[in-house]
């Protein structure tokens, strides 16, 4: 039996029903229960009947998707994880399986994933992707909803120009027109190229980042696929650091080679910099510039622009706070935003879709929203008191934003708070 | 039948009839209804539809409605056939007579069952057509009399002229049950065709009384008069001198017209065929206005034929291509059963979308098996793309079987797809005791076909069973929320009539019959009443029913859409028994020490027009024990009937009700909307502007100490903001409009520390907030209109009156009245309140509905969300230190805020308006466990709790 509140992922192959690998969990699953729960969705599928997902008593959950008939994914989560409601898990656990075959795609290419030749070696080469899909299994990963959102976390310097300006240079030096500079696992700047990739491949980089830079080294040069841009031919991902903490990195093509650009370019276009450098090292898990003034009662907020595909979040405890609830802790906050994020977007807001594989595979996912489309009228603003805080959520025509105060703030003020909070973030960062 | 010797029955039915003449009401109806309510027969009318096991399902219209409902289908040329029910024994007589008639598929295991005699493959003529509603519901003059006596000139020379005679058609509505009543003998001469259909036909007719004197001819049936008030002379196409040649294609002569007409078992349409001199189109032009065809709709008796347990097959074709089946399978597997597909103990419907599904059920039995192993918990739903369908399946696990119900996902959202799977089982649980008892009976499959059709028929097509046309936005999340709740629609009632309708029912459940009561003859009683409690069109009035009583038996009414036909049309006759297994009771007691009396329950349903009455009975225990399956018990049902009669007096009072806004006003979101066009300004303007600025003006003008406690004493009906005890000053924002100087208050940029104050005091309001706000809603109330429904009232008010117009208490705060629409759930009795029916359709609009409709919508996913906490609730001590499982944790209040633009903006230049609403829900626990819905205009803000105790404790609950 799954332990409560853990995610068990399982990969086979579509046709053959041959077990690729399993992650999450500490203990896995029975062979015989993978086997039946592959058999019922091939089954169905042989009927015309197709099973997209289950639910048990108590929260536990189990979803099916199939990629280019060729992989099957399949997430079990067991009961209470997040306690959340039908729908929201249901929407977790989908964006998961999307994640993490997007993932496989980014590491191994698609065409190795499509036509299954040599099922041995694919499951060795699978090992390499192990790393990037449990850093999206783990759930108490803090401060990045970027695999939830599909918007790339974001931090706002104090003073973007020259780093901009530096990143347009390094990239333009490293004849690449993707260049980005990472801040604690958060996108700071970036080319306007890096941009136009794919939200989802935007957060699947960082995500790749965030575990490259935690092995240690000081550069990497690591053969990426883009899911979305060009899932058959390789480029080269290189990255460095630059202080601990923040990296830089550089798609590109042959040319140059790692050993050129680390001597040669990135000294000459950041050691001006440090400086900078630090200070954006200084605003920390914050994401905001101290000259964003947060109200005191508030307890995390995350931003997201819709048009740009990029979100801030931050979480703030003051622990000296004479009316915080000492119980709340800051994982805790992380997970109520993350719940009330899901909790809003499965039920009122769009959430832009970036889907990876065919339309039909893109229908199907698309029923999770079938609740949003009762909607005679469209939903702008919700909220929600419970017993630990008040969450706020909000969507304009080009941001979506969410927020959580300490529960003492009153219910009808709320409304203020928020669109108040709101319009000084924008005024200040122009987010 | 219990034993209840015959000559209490009788002295019983004569005492209700006396009564019902005491009772006589001045209504024009009232002729119809005493005549069809009452016999002085021995045998009740219901008493031939009892069936084998005791149960009665027994259902007449009233006269009027009946014979509307059937004339409109017969006018409108509806696909569907025309049924007419016979018994099994009479049909054969008619088939022996005339080959034509075809018997209609017998349901098998049901002998007792009413037959039906199918008559298919009639034409009927387009120009047909009934003499309309008034010649059918006027007392003595039949309506258009030149539809009687003819006044072609052909006519008059009689029947000597051959002119061309022509065949036509006339449907008749035919109640035998009334001869029994019929104050006068049956007739002499005239036997059954004058009695029943009102022809007069003399065989040895001489002619002198007529001028027309219709010449007999030998073996022909001649109309030769007819009688006032009677079926023929209402439906107006029966002219004298017309010849009877058929009725429902069965030729009649004057041998066999009688034995013919005494086959008729009950009230039902009948087709004459008569032969007449003159075209029927001319004899009454009036009557073929195209709004009379256009009003025609079928569907008033679809919901009736379908509880008659007729013609589901044609419901059932057209949610044919949707996907949706109930399966209960069998877990177990005996591979020495040689039979095919075993496992499938029940199924329903056998259509091909349905086959897809049942091909899988494979998936369902091992996911069923195996999940709960995985996950530790029993499969709930699970969710499938069949094409482009998406189908939600729920699961429901007893013992070694598996019920299985699969739902279109665009009719049930996954959100909600579990209660309605609790509440089938539990109403089959309730109906059958268990689910294994309710399925595995080979003979209950017939009932079960019945009722999953009306399950599945209310869910995908609810609008085919209700009256009129198919509304463009269906509101089916509506009937999801609404009926999802644990809980029974609620009518407060003024004191006066509540106080009278509840010592009616209590001496009913008094069981103190008098001359009828067993006591009265030294017996043990039959029955224990346990409760009753009582509906007038589709509302609760009345309940003396312990909560989870009510709750099984609404459950019930529900199903079987008893509470719409009783709003919708008005019931001649309702009588429904059977034996039912309240879940409290079956369960056992709460109380541990306590243990219930093992008895059976019978529940037994009478509904007399508008009214319904459910009453739960114990056998055993205190009352003698049932033994077999006991069918209805004459005095009880009489009883329950002279119950519902003397209430009958309350019926004027209760539509004075229903039409009397209730406590808190409404008003329409398109008055929010600056109108499309200028007539809906027009409206909007008329309807509520002046009225606003007349009552802005006069409370501008009142000096202003009213704040503060003064606010609920006299002088509070003038006062806009009945909003708060806590406002010295600080909660004043509402008053914008009425421009009080004080309260600067909440103004949306408060500080956080004036907010927090004022959020630590409106937790306190439940405790201090009710007294005062309770004597608030007790200014009188009743006669005033909705001050945003005036029309055209506006222009004769006088400023006082203005004033007094305010008193109609309102729910929201500041000038404005901002309340759209509100659900009020008392979790402790087990009812709710909202706006009634009514008062919707009074608020008519093009915005409104839409916007009733995503309030349903909404209320749908706040109260998930409230139901997701309830068990986090219970076990939150335990789960606090670890954090896993605690998810968004227990939800106390949940709003959205929604905009709406007009639809169809045609100008161009400017940008559509908008107007912005909330759909707020709070879930309180103190001081008693409410839930409360409530949607409103944006521009005030709201503090929902205080709204919901305003609302309980004005209301009186």
């Amino acid at each position: 039996m799954l332990q409560d509140g853990s995610t068990q992922l399982l990969c086979l192959t579509a046709s053959s029903g041959v077990p690729l690998f399993t992650r999450g969990a500490s203990k896995q699953l029975p062979f015989s229960v993978i086997g039946s729960l592959n058999g019922v969705h091939m089954f169905g599928g042989g009927q015309g009947a197709l099973l997209s997902s289950c639910e048990t008593e108590g929260g536990g959950k189990v979803v099916w998707k199939v990629f280019h008939d060729s992989v099957m994914l399949i997430a079990v989560s067991g009961g209470g994880s997040s306690g959340a409601c039908i729908g929201e898990e249901e929407s977790r656990l989908q964006r998961l399986l999307e994640n993490v075959w997007s993932c496989m795609v980014l590491v191994l290419g698609q065409d190795e994933l499509v036509n299954l030749r040599n099922i041995e070696r694919l499951k060795r080469d699978l090992r390499s992707c192990f790393c990037l899909i449990d850093k999206l299994l783990e759930e108490k990963h803090q401060g990045v909803l970027g695999d939830l959102t599909h918007c790339a976390d974001s931090l706002v310097p104090p003073n973007p120009t020259p780093l901009q300006e530096a990143v347009d240079g390094f990239a333009q030096a490293a004849d690449s027109e993707f260049g980005c500079l990472f801040v604690h696992g958060r996108i700071v700047v970036a080319t306007e190229k890096w941009w136009r990739l794919a939200p989802q491949e935007v957060v699947l980089l960082c995500a790749l980042v965030r575990t490259l830079s935690a092995s240690g080294s000081a550069s990497c040069d690591y053969p990426v696929f883009l899911p979305q841009g060009s899932p058959t031919v390789a480029h080269r991902l290189l990255r460095f650091q630059l202080l601990p903490g923040a990296d830089v990195c550089v798609l590109c093509g042959p040319t140059p080679s790692l050993q050129k650009a680390e001597t040669e370019l990135v000294g000459r276009f950041w050691s001006p910099l440090i400086e900078t450098l630090r200070s954006c090292l200084a605003v920390g898990e914050r994401c905001l510039p101290g000259s964003v003034p947060l109200r005191p009662d508030v307890l995390a907020l995350l931003l997201i622009n819709r048009e740009t595909r990029r979100s801030v979040s931050c979480v703030q405890i003051s622990s000296h706070h004479p009316l915080s609830d000492s119980s709340l802790s800051k994982s805790r906050c992380w997970e109520l935003l993350k719940l009330f994020y899901i909790f809003s977007i499965s039920r009122y807001f769009t959430q832009e879709e970036t889907l990876c594989g065919s339309p039909e595979e893109s229908t199907q996912s698309s029923h999770t929203e079938d609740f949003l489309h009762g909607f005679s009228h469209q939903p702008q603003q919700c909220y929600l008191v419970t017993e630990e805080c008040k969450s706020y959520g909000l969507q304009t025509q080009q941001h979506q934003f969410f927020l959580l105060v300490l529960p003492s703030v009153p219910t009808f003020a709320l409304r203020t708070v928020a669109t108040q909070t709101l319009a000084d973030i924008i005024s200040a960062t122009a987010f | 039948m219990a034993s209840v010797s015959p000559g209490l029955c009788s002295e019983n039915t004569l005492s209700t009839a006396q009564k019902a003449k005491e009772d006589g009401d001045t209504e024009s109806t009232s002729s119809s209804f005493s005549s069809s309510d009452y016999n002085y027969d021995l045998e009740p009318e219901w008493l031939d539809d009892i069936q084998k096991n005791g149960e009665l399902f027994y259902l007449e219209l009233s006269e009027g409605e009946e014979e509307a409902a059937l004339a409109r289908v017969a006018a409108s040329q509806c696909l569907s056939t025309n049924h007419v029910r016979f018994s099994e024994k009479e049909a054969e007589v008619i088939t022996e007579q005339a080959g034509t008639q075809r018997r209609g598929s017998r349901r098998k295991g049901e002998p007792a069952l009413k037959k039906l005699a199918r008559i298919l493959g009639r034409k009927r003529r387009p120009s047909q057509r009934k003499g309309g509603k008034d010649g059918s519901r006027g007392k003595a003059t039949p309506s258009p009399p030149a539809s009687i006596l003819k006044t072609q000139p052909g006519q008059q020379q009689g029947v000597a002229v051959q002119q061309r005679r022509r065949l036509k058609e006339a449907c008749v509505y035919l109640n035998p049950k009334r001869l029994a009543s019929s104050p006068t003998p049956l007739c002499e001469r005239g036997g059954l065709l004058e009695a029943l259909l009102g022809v007069v036909h003399r065989p040895a007719w001489t002619g002198g009384q007529t001028d027309r004197g219709a010449v007999r001819q030998d073996g022909r049936l001649t109309v030769h008069g007819l009688i006032p008030n009677s079926p023929a002379i209402k439906c107006g196409q029966i002219l004298i001198g017309d010849v009877l040649l058929a009725v429902d294609d069965v030729d009649v002569s004057p041998e066999n017209i009688e034995r013919v007409l005494s086959c008729i078992p009950g009230p039902t349409q009948v087709k004459l065929t008569l032969e007449t001199a003159a075209p029927v189109d001319s004899a009454a032009p009036s009557d073929s206005s195209p709004a009379q065809k256009m009003k025609a709709s079928p569907p008033v008796s679809q919901l009736v034929r379908l509880l008659w347990g007729e013609d589901t097959a044609e419901l059932q074709m057209a949610i044919g291509h949707i996907p949706h089946i109930v399966m209960y399978l069998s877990l177990k597997l005996d591979s020495s059963s040689l039979q095919e597909e075993e496992e499938i103990l029940y199924q329903y419907p056998v259509s091909e979308a349905s086959s897809q599904l049942k091909g899988v059920r494979g998936i369902f039995l091992t996911l069923c098996d195996m999940l709960e192993n995985v996950t530790g918990g029993h499969i709930i739903s699970s969710s499938l793309l069949l094409g482009k369908h998406l189908v939600h399946v729920g699961y429901w696990k007893e013992h070694n079987n598996l019920l299985v119900v699969g739902l279109p996902a665009e009719r049930v959202p996954l959100l909600s797809l579990q209660t309605v799977v609790g509440d089938v089982v539990r109403t089959l649980k309730v109906m059958y005791g268990s689910l294994n008892s309710a399925f595995c009976k080979p003979d209950h499959a017939p009932r079960l076909d019945h009722f999953f059709c009306l399950f599945f028929q209310q869910l995908i097509q609810p609008w085919r069973l209700r009256e009129g046309a198919p509304p463009p936005l269906p509101d089916v999340s509506g009937s999801l929320f609404l009926d999802g709740l644990p809980a029974v629609r609620w009518l407060t009632l003024p004191p006066e009539i509540k106080m009278e309708v509840d010592t009616v029912l209590s001496d009913f459940e008094s069981s103190d019959f008098g001359e009828m009561s067993e006591d009265f003859f030294g017996l043990r009683r039959l029955y224990v009443i346990l409760g009753s409690c009582l509906f007038y069109k589709s509302y609760l009035i009345a309940n003396h029913l312990p909560k989870e009583d009510l709750l099984d038996v609404c459950l019930y009414c529900q199903h079987f859409c008893l509470l719409p036909l009783a709003s919708e049309q008005r019931v001649g006759q309702l009588v429904i028994w059977r034996e039912v297994f309240p879940q409290q009771r079956a369960s056992g007691g709460p109380a541990p020490g306590f243990s219930q009396p093992q008895g059976r329950h019978f529940l037994l349903i009478v509904g007399l027009r508008h009214f319904m009455q459910c009453v739960l009975l114990e056998a055993g225990g205190c009352a003698s024990p049932a033994l077999g399956s006991p069918g209805p018990d004459c005095v009880y049902v009489d009883q329950v009937k002279a119950t519902l009669l003397q209430l009958n007096t309350l019926e004027a009072a209760m539509e004075e009700r229903l039409n009397v806004p209730s406590a808190p006003c409404l008003s329409c979101a398109d008055w929010f909307l600056p109108a499309a066009t200028t007539r809906d300004r027009l409206d909007s303007l008329a309807s509520s502007s002046p009225v606003l600025s007349k009552l802005a003006g006069a409370i501008r003008g009142s000096p202003s100490g009213h704040r503060g406690r003064s606010l609920f004493g006299e002088k509070s009906r003038r006062s806009s903001p009945q909003r708060s005890l806590s406002d010295s000053g600080s909660e004043g924002p509402m008053d914008a409009g009425s421009g009080l100087p004080a309260a600067p208050g909440l103004s949306p940029h408060s500080t956080p520390d004036s907010g927090r104050r004022i959020g630590g005091r409106r937790d306190s309001l439940g405790s201090d907030g009710s007294g005062g706000s309770g004597g608030l809603f007790k200014m009188p109330r009743m006669k005033h209109p909705n001050p945003f429904y005036l029309g055209t009232l506006k222009k004769t008010l006088t400023d006082r009156e203005t004033e007094e117009m305010y008193n109609t208490t309102k729910l929201t705060s500041g000038t404005e009245n901002t309340l759209f629409h509100y659900v009020l759930m008392e979790t402790v009795q087990g009812i709710f309140i909202a706006p009634t029916h009514r008062e919707v359709a009074q608020l008519s609009g093009s915005i409104h509905p839409q916007l009733i409709c995503n309030f349903h919508h909404c209320c749908l996913s706040i109260r998930a969300a409230f139901q997701q906490s309830l068990p986090a609730r219970g076990c939150r001590a335990a789960d606090r230190s670890q954090r896993s499982g605690w998810g968004l944790g227990p939800v106390k209040e949940h709003g959205v805020l929604f905009q709406c633009k007009p639809e169809n903006w045609t100008d161009q230049k400017k940008p559509a308006p908008t107007m912005t609403y909330w759909v707020i829900g709070r879930m309180l626990l103190e001081p008693v466990p409410q839930e409360f819905y409530v949607c409103f205009h944006d521009s005030v803000p709201e503090v929902p709790v205080e709204m919901a105790f305003r609302l309980s404790f004005g209301l009186g609950l």
